[in-house]
């Protein structure tokens, strides 16, 4: 692991494909990667692009709002960091890619696939972070 | 082309008792479920050349080979995945032995996953290998457990199917029906209700703790070779007619949620296609099946990709009773691993094994030929096992 100054952020478990990642919501930012041959944005990093292969990227910041794919609610075991219930979705942002977010501090029950959402920046101890609001 | 069809069999099968407390040492499980294995066969140690595991598992191949007085090891393989590899030691004896490389293969997996370790804790990620910043990129949100990334994928599956917790009940009280006239199963004698499985507290909403597998003491292991040679040794040959490895375009481990569909759906469908071609067989030539349920509800996507009913029709195959025996493809006899334990699917080959041999507690009349798979929602595998 590098030190926390080299990457940029605090995020416990990263490494150089995951950082830009973490390091844009220290400045409020929501980074994925676009492949700058062919266009394709990807969400989940990887050093490559799963449509052309190449291996040249940049970072681009995305609207933040999208709609939910898919949820869940964690319950058992307790988990670190957070309480449960403990609300999660998987929201395909306005982009086109999808990201995976929690939901703490809305009621689980109300989840529903297709619900509008957008991003709100928080931090969570040391660590700057992001979660979905309902728009 | 060399094909791997019907050119080996399983000769035996070894497994402890299963447990929440084994008292003893995973190595020493692997062990006496290997020489059960050998014993079942009539096999001596003295001939083992190959062994084949999980990744995951902590027994190394020459301390087990040390302990059975094994002579000279040739071939030695793991495979990733946890309960995605279930068939993929199968697979490599099955290559192995078919090229020649190795002549008696045994493949185990034993643990203490519930008195020395516990799985479907919240996952550690160091150090930054390639799964682990995938772990910890979904955990950075609370996705931390194995049941709450399936219970992602499932709430999915509810939505375009229509299939609900009621039905997910259906498989859950079945497993535990088939369990509770298993003496080897922690079910044994406490079948469940499709009322108590929805009081039971919820794991990861839309999954409830009756739909997720039990934590396990235990070891299984299976002894391989020819065909040729299975043919004359004490048991009634168990053929493997096809084993298969899928991962098809957009999987990852437990966190393919990047991809058009997100069930678990897609690694299962690209692995079915392999085991009928390389077999001859398909889906109504299948007289049962063991279905991995690590979570019970991932059964339903897992009988849609293996073909036996139509993407989004599960439910209604379930609550037709098809799953029971009498019905269309009775799965999962010995109550599946939510009802007799959870040996990372390896208890389940085991079951098909005496299914094959007609051996079972809760035997399904003239079984020929069964579907064997491996864990869904991360890189899987399966087999097609068989008798003459």
């Amino acid at each position: 692991m590098t030190e926390t100054t080299a990457r940029g952020h605090n995020a416990p478990c990263s490494n150089r494909d995951f950082d830009f990642f973490y390091a844009g919501f220290e400045g409020e930012e929501l980074l994925v990667q676009r492949c700058t041959q062919c266009g394709t944005l990807r969400s989940l990093p990887s050093p490559g692009c799963g449509n052309c292969s190449s291996l040249d990227w940049e970072p681009t910041a995305l609207g933040g709002e999208g709609e939910i794919f898919s949820y869940v609610t964690h319950y058992h075991p307790p988990l670190p960091g957070f309480s449960a219930p403990h609300p999660m979705a998987l929201v395909t942002m306005d982009e086109g890619v999808r990201l995976l977010g929690a939901m703490d501090g809305t009621d689980p029950d109300t989840l529903e696939i297709g619900r509008r959402v957008k991003i709100e920046f928080v931090r969570r101890d040391a660590v700057a972070a992001y979660r979905f609001r309902y728009l | 082309m060399t094909s791997i069809s019907n050119k080996t069999a399983i000769a035996g099968y070894g497994a402890t008792e299963f447990s929440k407390n084994s008292g003893r040492s995973e190595l020493r499980l692997a062990v006496e479920a290997t020489l059960g294995a050998l014993t079942d066969a009539g096999i001596d140690p003295a001939e083992v050349d190959g062994m084949a595991t999980f990744s995951m598992d902590n027994n190394s191949e020459q301390e087990i080979f040390r302990a059975i007085g094994g002579r000279d090891l040739k071939f030695f393989a793991r495979i990733p995945q946890g309960g995605g590899g279930t068939l993929g030691p199968v697979q490599q004896a099955a290559m192995a032995i078919t090229t020649g490389i190795a002549n008696v293969v045994v493949v185990y997996r034993a643990m203490n996953e519930r008195s020395e370790y516990r799985f479907g804790q919240p996952m550690h990620s160091l150090p930054p290998t390639s799964d682990n910043v995938i772990f910890a990129y979904h955990g950075f949100s609370g996705l931390m457990t194995p049941a709450a990334m399936l219970g992602l994928m499932m709430r999915r599956y509810m939505h375009e199917t229509g299939a609900t917790s009621l039905d997910f009940a259906n498989y859950a009280v079945l497993a535990r029906k088939y369990a509770s006239t298993n003496p080897n199963a922690f079910y044994y004698g406490k079948p469940i209700t499709v009322e108590e499985h929805q009081a039971s507290r919820m794991v990861a909403d839309p999954l409830h703790l009756l739909d997720c597998c039990q934590e396990s003491d235990g070891g299984v292991a299976l002894v391989i070779v020819s065909a040729e040679r299975a043919r004359d040794l004490r048991q009634r040959p168990v053929y493997i007619r096809a084993a298969a490895q899928g991962s098809p375009k957009g999987t990852v481990s437990l966190g393919g949620f990047y991809k058009d569909n997100i069930w678990p759906f897609d690694e299962c469908a690209a692995t079915a296609r392999q085991l009928y071609s390389q077999s001859g067989l398909s889906p109504a030539d299948l007289d049962a099946a063991i279905i991995y349920d690590h979570f019970g509800p991932s059964v339903f996507p897992g009988l849609e990709a293996y073909g036996f009913c139509a993407k989004g029709e599960a439910k209604d195959f379930v609550k037709d009773g098809h799953l029971e025996i009498g019905g269309k493809l009775p799965i999962n006899m010995h109550g599946g691993q939510l009802g007799e334990a959870y040996i990372h699917g390896m208890n389940g080959v085991a079951e098909a094994v005496r299914q094959l041999r007609g051996t079972a507690v809760n035997q399904v009349p003239g079984v020929r030929n069964m579907l064997v798979t491996a864990g869904s929602g991360l890189p899987t595998s399966a087999a097609l096992l068989g008798v003459d």
